[in-house]
């Protein structure tokens, strides 16, 4: 499979998609090679899940190309949905499953079974600290514990390309840096791909090596977090997605409304 | 039935993932539970439930007499028997499940690389061990009369109980399948919860009115259309296919001539019926799995959604703004607003008004099948019980607040929970005009009443309503179930208030028989010879509602103390 | 009103709260100063939204002392409302009324709804961007959109003290940006203190002069950002949280659940 697609994992080419009147995402060019972690950062209703979904397999696009590992996501959805992980925004959990219960329906949904899954399961329970509490219902988890089994679940099969949609958004700081260790090891050890839609330019600008600002459906700037600081002149991504997607307003505007 | 490319697999993990979530109250215990759960379900219906049915009608009436009765009456019944399990199994998974959308579910199924038809077999399978235990309890009660009235031999039952399971199992595929379907055109918005709640509650009135209809207006209907009007709905069928097994396998020596007189009203024979029955079951297997690559499919989130911009305040909210200045009049706008926009409480409204406007007919229907003269005087008792109803229905439980994060933003203004409810109340006083106006207008016209007695009507209809709606914002304020039908407060909420509204209304009658049995004082008398008008109606018509509306002033400061309390 | 007693905002004497077995806070000492932007940061489920919510009178404590601009917490809970606002953590918003229909609910709750209130809704939805959505309903706001709301509707009321529950963790780089730009110029103009839960550093960095960092229901780490990180000898706060705090994996246990 690797032969395929020459060391590129993603590769999109005039990808867009209407809904009715609204154009969610138009004409996007994209490349992501194998095991590198791309950032994708825009506003919210910018167009990030659109794609996220298209490419996964989960949504046909209106018009346009895109390749997952060389397979093409209209022709082979199926293949290209067996090789991905995904960490969808608004998490569809069963609340009544306890999270081992869920692990487990993930993992046999992917042909895992026996010693190997649950050896997996337990070991990625306890990595990300929820060892005791595997077996209560999700219902009773905080925002964040649900967070980190879905996180789990977008890893267990250890797919070749993983999309995760705003993973850290509800973890605390140390959960977060252990989310961005464990991203950082899976892509340098084991060449996984990472597609990650974020609102923290902090955590792109630690984690990812490529990042692409999308605003209003289109693709504005693609590079590495440096070479897009520098370019708009700029101290930090944060300032540099400011100055690109705009939002700076000024001091007496902000008081005005008193 | 579900052909054999499916097995791959992905059906049963699904199938088995809805179990656990089914069996998640005694999951410690999960197979022996279930197992347990099915034991006793079996002794249920192969021994208690005929026993006890039996019994029982063997009390009120001797068999051969029932048996006259149950054979005049059998096609009818058996059909009316069907229809009431047939609704339940389509209707009842349906608005169930319309009442919470699983489209994030669906996202985790497809990113995992599962077929459609695999989540459609893989959902389906999962409802069976519910409904069919469900089934399993219900049915022999329904069919049991029958089994003994015809002296039923244990081939017969055998076959009418499979004939039976075969509907079952049809029908919740192809209420599984349009559930999919719903729940895919509304997709997973604040939006599409709202809509479907509201279809819930629809559904459930498509499933009353008919049962009202069949309940009161059979000889009618009978008379009008014949028993042919039934034989094109589904449900006859598989009913019919019933009455023929238990026909052909009696062991009571039906004659040939009483034969031919089912096979007169039954119209179909027994191959007729059966084919038909099993037709229609397979029909929907091919059907649902050609469309359900269609059905899963994931669509624009709620933001890409149609958006709605709010216009000016019509005639109304500008009238409420002028009348009440100030935060107590804003307050009652916006809550008036945040009610009327919500379609599961406009639902409720039409709910409550259709009961409020099918009660008059009903009672004339009564007096009219009875023989007896109808007396206008004597709606009255019966509007102010039964319209307290009406009243609680659309203010208990949902339609209250949304999450406990709104109840923070409550409480966290000075006395913000006091003036929430009381804008609330406004809200509920002014929605009770068109609750009690409707069956009102209704009686008007059918029944020509004079101006006085429809001023009367109204008034103690309106009392009424106001009393249940304070009882059920108070029931709600004190356990609110955050707009989940699920949860074991929105029933508490929901039997609470009902049973409180009814017990009040009707209390005066109790206490008035507890004290003539035990201690030999007639208060109805003592009523009629004090005040001169009838004890009775003076009980259910102004005790009974003055007493309604002072529980109701207590639960609604109960309410508000406890929204507004300092949690522990 | 004579508030923030001796430039106290908020004081706090061994503050104890029990949910059943859970101590969900210990012996707390606290002192917020009137002006502060108080950063309060610590794991999932250590105790901060608990510490908020009495602080703010929603939710009575097992035992100890709190004082909010004076006025003991157990005493006058409803002055206490008048002079405070709260944002919850999730948006716990009408999806039926439009943004100024639910900001003239707020409103009216704290006894408003004059002309002038309609002013300060007019602008402040101007300042965060909202105008011309102000009048569609929530239900087709983003995430992001209806925490603008909400963050609006924490100020609407001119509050002296602001309790802020995670207040930029749905927000895109922009609308935070907003968002802090507000909380800086609000503390330093009309000395309004800000009392902020967040699983951000790089956030509470940027805005907050105070930090104490909360772990197993009390205070571990109290100062300015810069003490905090030089005292824990780390590079940025999100490295001093972690040293502090722990949570460091190494790479190994990071792959063994392979």
């Amino acid at each position: 499979m690797t032969s395929r697609n020459n060391g590129i994992s993603i590769k999109t080419h005039l990808l867009s998609k209407t809904f009715g009147p609204v154009h969610a995402v138009r004409n996007v060019d994209l490349e992501v090679a194998s095991g590198s972690r791309f950032g994708f950062l825009g506003p919210n209703g910018a167009g990030k899940t659109t794609t996220v979904r298209m490419l996964s397999g989960l949504m046909k696009p209106t018009s346009g190309t895109a390749e997952v590992l060389g397979m093409d996501i209209l022709s082979q959805a199926s293949d290209v949905r067996k090789s991905t992980g995904l960490l969808p925004e608004s998490p569809g959990l069963y609340s009544k499953l306890s999270a081992t219960e869920f692990l487990e329906f993930i993992g046999t949904l992917n042909s895992l079974k026996g010693e190997v899954l649950h050896k997996r399961i337990d070991r990625l329970l306890s990595l990300l600290g929820l060892e005791g509490r595997q077996d209560d219902l999700l219902e009773t988890y905080s925002s964040g514990m649900k967070q980190k089994v879905l996180v789990a679940s977008a890893l267990l099969h250890e797919p070749r390309v993983v999309f995760l949609d705003e993973p850290t958004s509800r973890l605390d700081p140390s959960a977060g840096a252990l989310v961005k260790d464990l991203i950082h090891a899976l892509a340098e050890e084991m060449e996984t791909t990472f597609f990650i839609c974020t609102h923290q330019t902090s955590f792109a600008e630690d984690v990812c090596d490529i990042v692409g600002i999308i605003n209003d459906g289109a693709l504005v700037v693609v590079g590495s977090p440096a070479e897009i600081v520098t370019s708009t002149g700029v101290d930090d991504l944060e300032d540099a997605y400011l100055q690109i997607i705009g939002g700076k307003i000024d001091r007496t505007s902000l008081l005005s409304w008193r | 039935m579900l052909g054999g490319e499916v097995m791959t697999g992905s059906w049963y993990h699904i199938a088995k993932a809805e179990f656990y979530v089914m069996t998640s109250g005694f999951r410690k215990h999960r197979a022996i539970g279930t197992v347990l759960l099915y034991t006793l379900a079996t002794v249920w219906a192969s021994y208690l439930a005929p026993m006890i049915i039996v019994g029982i009608l063997e009390i009120i009436m001797p068999m051969d007499v029932m048996r006259t009765l149950l054979m005049v009456m059998f096609p009818g019944l058996m059909r009316t028997v069907i229809l009431f399990l047939w609704a339940l199994l389509l209707l009842y998974p349906l608005s169930y499940s319309l009442q919470e959308i699983k489209i994030g579910q669906w996202e985790i199924y497809l990113s995992n690389d599962v077929k459609t038809k695999d989540i459609l077999a893989g959902t389906f399978l999962g409802k069976m061990p519910l409904y069919g235990l469900i089934v399993i309890l219900v049915a022999p009660v329904l069919i049991s009369p029958f089994m003994a009235a015809f002296e039923v031999p244990l081939l017969g039952q055998m076959l009418v109980y499979a004939s039976l399971a075969f509907m079952v199992i049809s029908t919740l595929w192809l209420a599984n399948f349009l559930t999919s379907i719903i729940q895919a055109r509304l997709g997973d918005s604040s939006r599409g919860n709202d809509i479907a709640k509201a279809l819930s509650f629809v559904i459930a009135l498509v499933v009353i009115i008919p049962m009202y209809g069949l309940m009161f207006f059979m000889p009618q209907l009978s008379e009008l259309l014949g028993m042919d009007a039934f034989l094109i709905m589904p449900f006859t069928w598989p009913a019919d296919l019933v009455s023929w097994i238990a026909i052909t396998f009696n062991g009571i020596g039906l004659t040939g001539g009483q034969i031919i007189g089912f096979a007169s009203i039954l119209k179909f024979d027994i191959i007729q019926s059966a084919i038909l029955t099993v037709t229609f079951g397979f029909l929907w297997v091919p059907i649902a799995i050609a469309a359900a690559d269609r059905i899963f499919t994931i669509g624009a989130g709620a933001r890409t959604e149609s958006v709605t911009t709010v216009g000016r305040d019509n005639i109304i909210l500008r009238g409420i703004r002028r009348v009440a200045k100030g935060p107590f009049g804003a307050l009652t706008i916006v809550s008036l607003k945040d009610f009327g926009r919500k379609a599961q409480n406009l639902s409720k409204i039409f709910y409550g008004v259709v009961l409020a406007i099918i009660l008059p007919i009903i009672i004339r229907q009564m007096s009219i099948i009875e023989g007896e003269i109808f007396v206008v005087d004597e709606i009255l008792p019966m509007i102010s019980i039964m319209i307290g109803i009406v009243g609680v229905f659309p203010f208990a439980g949902t339609g209250f607040l949304e999450s406990k994060d709104q109840l923070w933003i409550i409480r966290s203004a000075p006395k913000g929970a006091s003036r929430f409810m009381r804008a609330r109340l406004a809200t509920g006083f002014l929605m009770a005009v068109p609750l009690s106006g409707a069956p009102t207008i209704a009686m008007i016209i059918m029944f020509a009443l004079p101006p006085l007695l429809a001023a009367q009507i109204f008034i103690s209809a309106y009392i009424v309503v106001c009393g249940a709606v304070m009882i059920a914002m108070g029931a709600t304020a004190q356990n609110p179930d955050y707009e989940d039908t699920k949860s074991p407060a929105h029933q508490t909420v929901l039997m609470t208030s009902m049973l409180l509204t009814e017990f009040t209304l009707l209390g005066p009658l109790f206490l008035d028989l507890f004290l003539t049995l035990g201690l030999g004082i007639d208060v109805l008398a003592v009523i009629e010879s004090v005040l001169h008008v009838d004890g009775l109606w003076f009980m259910i018509t102004i005790v009974g509602p003055s007493t309604l509306l002072f529980v109701g002033l207590a639960m609604m400061t109960l309410g508000i103390r406890s929204l507004g309390k300092v949690e522990v | 009103m004579t508030l923030a007693r001796n430039g106290v905002s908020i004081r706090t004497e061994r503050l104890n709260k029990a949910f059943g077995p859970v101590q969900a806070i210990r012996n707390l000492d606290l002192e917020v100063l009137s002006g502060n932007r108080f950063g309060f940061l610590g794991p999932n489920g250590a105790g901060k939204t608990t510490t908020v919510r009495i602080l703010s009178g929603l939710l009575r404590q097992t035992s100890g002392y709190a004082e909010v601009c004076g006025i003991d917490v157990s005493r006058d809970r409803d002055s206490i409302k008048a002079i405070t606002g709260l944002l919850p953590e999730t948006p716990g918003l009408y999806s039926k009324l439009s943004a100024v229909e639910f900001l003239e609910f707020i409103g009216a709750l704290n006894g408003q709804s004059d002309e002038k209130l309609h002013r300060r809704i007019d602008s402040l939805l101007g300042v965060l961007g909202l105008e011309g959505r102000q009048d569609d309903l929530l239900e087709s706001y983003s995430s992001g959109m209806k925490q603008k709301v909400l963050v609006a509707s924490t100020l609407l009321h001119n509050p002296k003290l602001v309790f802020l529950d995670e207040p930029t963790s749905r927000l895109d780089p922009s609308a935070s940006a907003v968002v802090k730009d507000l909380i800086l110029v609000l503390s330093e103009e009309t000395d309004t203190t800000f009392f902020i839960c967040t699983h951000m550093t790089g956030f509470a960095e940027d805005v907050c002069d105070v930090i104490g960092i909360l772990n197993q229901g009390g205070v571990v780490a109290r100062g300015s950002p810069q003490e905090i990180v030089d005292s824990a000898g780390a590079g940025d706060l999100e490295d001093a949280y972690l040293r502090i705090v722990g949570g460091k994996v190494d790479r190994e246990a990071l792959l063994a659940w392979r």
